[in-house]
């Protein structure tokens, strides 16, 4: 089973994915800002990284480079989360080191095929099993 | 608003903030997101009765996300 570590302030927005993604067999963890997030990244070693780049304490641009900077965590891919839309929010991701980027409101099936692309490529099972 | 022409567009894009975008793709994604978990439950518990109400739903959530893509696209 994949486990996914979800970094999402909003509450609305957490439990909502969580939920979705759990009834798909995915074991998710939860941090709500971007401190806690890259402490239970180190900690945890999840298999994927949903990024909100909105984030408090730090955001998710900020958190990202120091993911990718550190040994432990630099393979774990990050899929960056923003309601932001513009083309310039894309490339920002990808330049702290997010590996893709999709954009709010969620189209799951969307969002599920980039975290199976990115956990094939990661050497992990490509989704959870059901 | 598909059919606003240009100038007027460009104007409205000019006025609108930037988070404001942002702040209605929140609100925007929590309709979505809960009426499309519902019709999931909604299948699985046999609760059919229900799903076109959510769909309706889902549909009205789907065509404000068109709508604000085709008007305010990235630039």
């Amino acid at each position: 089973m994949p486990r996914i570590l979800l970094v999402e302030d909003n509450e609305m927005n957490r439990d909502m994915l969580s939920r979705r993604l759990q009834r798909r067999g995915y074991e998710v963890l939860i941090a709500v800002d971007g401190q806690l997030g890259v402490e239970m990244a180190q900690a945890e070693l999840p298999d994927l990284i949903l990024m909100d780049m909105s984030l408090p304490t730090i955001d998710g641009w900020e958190a990202t480079r120091a993911l990718k900077a550190a040994a432990a965590t630099k393979d774990i891919p990050v899929i960056a989360l923003t309601a932001h839309a513009m083309s310039t929010d894309r490339d920002k991701a990808i330049e702290a080191g997010c590996d893709d980027y999709d954009t709010k409101p969620i189209e799951l099936s969307r969002l599920l095929g980039k975290m199976e692309t990115l956990l094939g490529q990661s050497g992990g099972s490509a989704g959870p099993t059901q | 608003m598909s059919e606003l022409p240009k100038p007027i567009e460009e104007r409205i894009q000019h006025f609108l903030p930037r988070n404001l975008l942002h702040d209605l793709r929140t609100p925007l994604g929590h309709i979505l997101g809960y009426s499309e978990l519902l019709i999931e439950q909604m299948q699985e518990s046999g609760h059919e009765e229900f799903i076109p109400h959510l769909e309706k739903i889902r549909k009205a959530g789907r065509e404000l996300v068109v709508m604000m893509s085709e008007n305010f696209k990235s630039k």
